[in-house]
């Protein structure tokens, strides 16, 4: 029992504490917490409603609901402290910066912390912070029972309540969907195809988001379950029925194009524009690339024309992003490739003709490139021989003596 | 300053692309990108198919592994014989094995215009294939096996027990054996491509030694057709 209380601790706030249990459906009725509560000494003791005696459920609290109380009452005391100097400081910070107190924001903290404590770590969340105490110390439940340690919650000896009241109430879709399905069935109807749910684009929540909405600790295997839950709902054919709750576990992804911005051009002595890639690489090649807009498909490599590759294929490579994006007689390309072999050279040169190409073409068209792989750079090289082997893998033939 | 940027860019691609490797979750086997990138579509047709159907929208979102080098969107490019040019090549020597696979397809279509000019009627020229890539696929198609002989052994004894093939193992043993009845020339003054070309041209018509190596094994996985139950018990 005592472990149940440990991790019963309430919120932050009252405030809070009252809005959780407005929230929770059966308690509203049962308890509400009077706002007197919080002035009294005894913050965080919980006021019981008219038919139980004040003084009677005093005599009546267990130890345990006791020692309960007494940590309630020692985090609000410690979160309150922390509220007031949070405030102090943001005060001084405020004056420091000669800003005005009063208007001072959460982004302006961030700004003058970094510009106050400049720092090069690499880790972000290692850089020095001045957040909200909310923010800094981890969220806590609200209480989970009352005086006379009954818990609210009918999954309260799950030890998760809120986690599977999530996985409950998936199965109550669930079976909901698997009724609503068969009356279909047998009125003849199909699903509708127009209205078919489109998850793509988006994904699951994380186990850390998953974990800071619920206030539980969730473990790997439990996220797995909650996962194949999940997925088990939104496959069923009529899951756009549930579509609100199946959206709010999921979160957009990025697109991948978004991830990176085209080179702004430079102009050039002779009116046209220019972007020029530095350090274009794939495997031992290494060269700079520039291309020039407008211009009439001219190529120029290391001072020769595109029959400085004498294999057709580096020169279809060089060719394949100016065909890709139908530029191949409106820009030109200089290029001065160093080391390596024809390969990597044409596949340098392709890789920088592309990332510059991006500047003068639509975001449709980048988004394609990106798609025909035209975007992505090539990360591989070649692995190194190991002593005692033949090569990278290859081993000397064994011979027993 | 744009230089600048777009090494920064650059840099921030390359370690993004560093982290979710080390990140070790998505370990895809020996391959160095992570099992969610998808394959290159280089094609422009079918990116188009993909538009058209909507699925385009289902990789907005995922990365793409970078194409290869002997992938592009130009015409001239096909994906069968580009594999055909690496079953052909040896010791990683691309280019030599591309000029064979080019110059065995050009004599492929000088055997055809040879034959075409042959033919008197407008009738017999219709029938006459001039287009050397169609020659190529359809020989390989015709070439391809539908059965294999596997040696299982039972009680001591092995047994040569027919099984189905696999559409990819077919091809690659259709191909193979395209390229191993080039190498068999008879006389030392004919050239490969023009071997591999007259096998070409043979194999589409369903004749030749590829084609008779075909029906001898179809013939032997007939033969040893009471063996068959052999590669269950």
């Amino acid at each position: 029992m005592m472990r149940k209380i440990g991790i019963a601790f309430r919120p932050h706030n009252l405030l809070n504490i009252q809005n959780w249990l407005l929230s929770s459906r059966k308690i509203l009725e049962i308890r509400t917490l009077s706002a007197q509560a919080s002035s009294t000494t005894e913050i965080g003791s919980i006021d019981t409603g008219a038919p139980v005696e004040n003084g009677d459920s005093k005599k009546n609290l267990s130890k345990a609901m006791k020692a309960y109380l007494d940590r309630a009452r020692e985090h609000d005391e410690f979160m309150n402290a922390q509220r007031v100097e949070f405030e102090i400081g943001k005060r001084h910070l405020a004056n420091m910066m000669g800003e005005n107190p009063e208007t001072f924001t959460q982004a302006d903290i961030d700004n003058a912390i970094e510009y106050l404590f400049p720092s090069g770590l690499y880790q972000k969340h290692a850089r020095p912070i001045m957040k909200p105490p909310e923010e800094v110390f981890p969220q806590r439940k609200a209480a989970e029972f009352d005086e006379t340690g009954r818990p609210y919650h009918f999954l309260f000896y799950t030890g998760r309540s809120n986690f599977y009241q999530v996985l409950y109430d998936v199965v109550e879709h669930i079976n909901e969907m698997y009724k609503f399905e068969d009356s279909m069935t047998r009125k003849n109807l199909q699903p509708d195809p127009m209205l078919k749910l489109n998850l793509s684009g988006t994904e699951w929540i994380a186990k850390s988001a998953l974990e800071f909405r619920v206030v539980e600790t969730v473990s790997d295997r439990e996220y797995n379950t909650f996962v194949t839950a999940m997925d088990r709902l939104s496959n069923m054919p009529f899951a756009y029925k549930v579509k609100d709750f199946i959206m709010e576990y999921r979160v957009s992804l990025m697109n991948q194009s978004e991830t990176y911005d085209a080179i702004k051009p430079q102009i050039r002595e002779d009116g046209r524009e220019s972007v020029t890639v530095y350090e274009c690489r794939r495997k031992r090649a290494i060269g700079n690339v520039t291309v020039i807009s407008p211009g009439t498909g001219k190529i120029t490599i290391n001072g020769q024309g595109i029959s400085y590759f004498e294999g057709i294929q580096e020169r279809e490579q060089i060719l394949f992003p100016l065909i890709f994006s139908n530029m191949q007689n409106k820009v030109d390309i200089e290029a001065e490739m160093q080391n390596g072999g024809p390969s990597g050279q044409a596949g340098a040169i392709r890789y920088g003709i592309s990332w510059a190409l991006r500047s003068f073409v639509d975001q449709e068209t980048m988004e394609s490139m990106r798609l025909a792989g035209l975007l992505t750079f090539d990360i591989r090289v070649r692995e190194r021989k190991k002593p005692g082997q033949a090569g990278a893998r290859r081993k000397f033939t064994w011979k027993k003596r | 300053m744009a230089a600048a940027k777009g090494l920064f860019a650059k840099c921030q691609l390359f370690k993004w692309n560093i982290q979710a490797i080390s990140a070790g979750i998505f370990q895809n086997g020996m391959a160095i990108y992570p099992s969610f990138y998808i394959d290159p579509i280089f094609r422009k047709e079918v990116q188009q198919e993909l538009v058209q159907s909507g699925e385009i929208d289902q990789y907005a979102h995922l990365p793409t592994k970078p194409a290869a080098n002997n992938q592009t969107c130009s015409l001239t490019f096909d994906p069968d014989i580009s594999l055909f040019t690496n079953y052909l090549m040896r010791d990683g020597r691309k280019n030599f094995a591309r000029q064979l696979v080019e110059k065995s397809l050009e004599q492929v279509k000088r055997i055809q215009l040879e034959k075409f000019h042959k033919c008197t009627s407008e009738e017999d020229k219709a029938k006459i294939e001039l287009d050397p890539k169609v020659i190529f696929h359809r020989a390989v198609t015709n070439s391809m096996p539908l059965l294999q002989l596997m040696p299982v052994k039972r009680g001591g004894v092995k047994y040569q027990v027919p099984v189905p093939v696999s559409h990819h193992r077919s091809r690659f043993l259709g191909m193979k054996w395209l390229i191993e009845a080039s190498r068999e020339k008879d006389k030392k003054t004919v050239r490969f491509w023009t071997q591999l070309a007259r096998e070409l041209v043979d194999a589409s018509n369903n004749s030749g030694r590829v084609i008779r190596r075909k029906q001898d094994l179809h013939r032997q996985c007939e033969a040893n057709k009471a063996y068959a139950h052999y590669r269950w018990s």
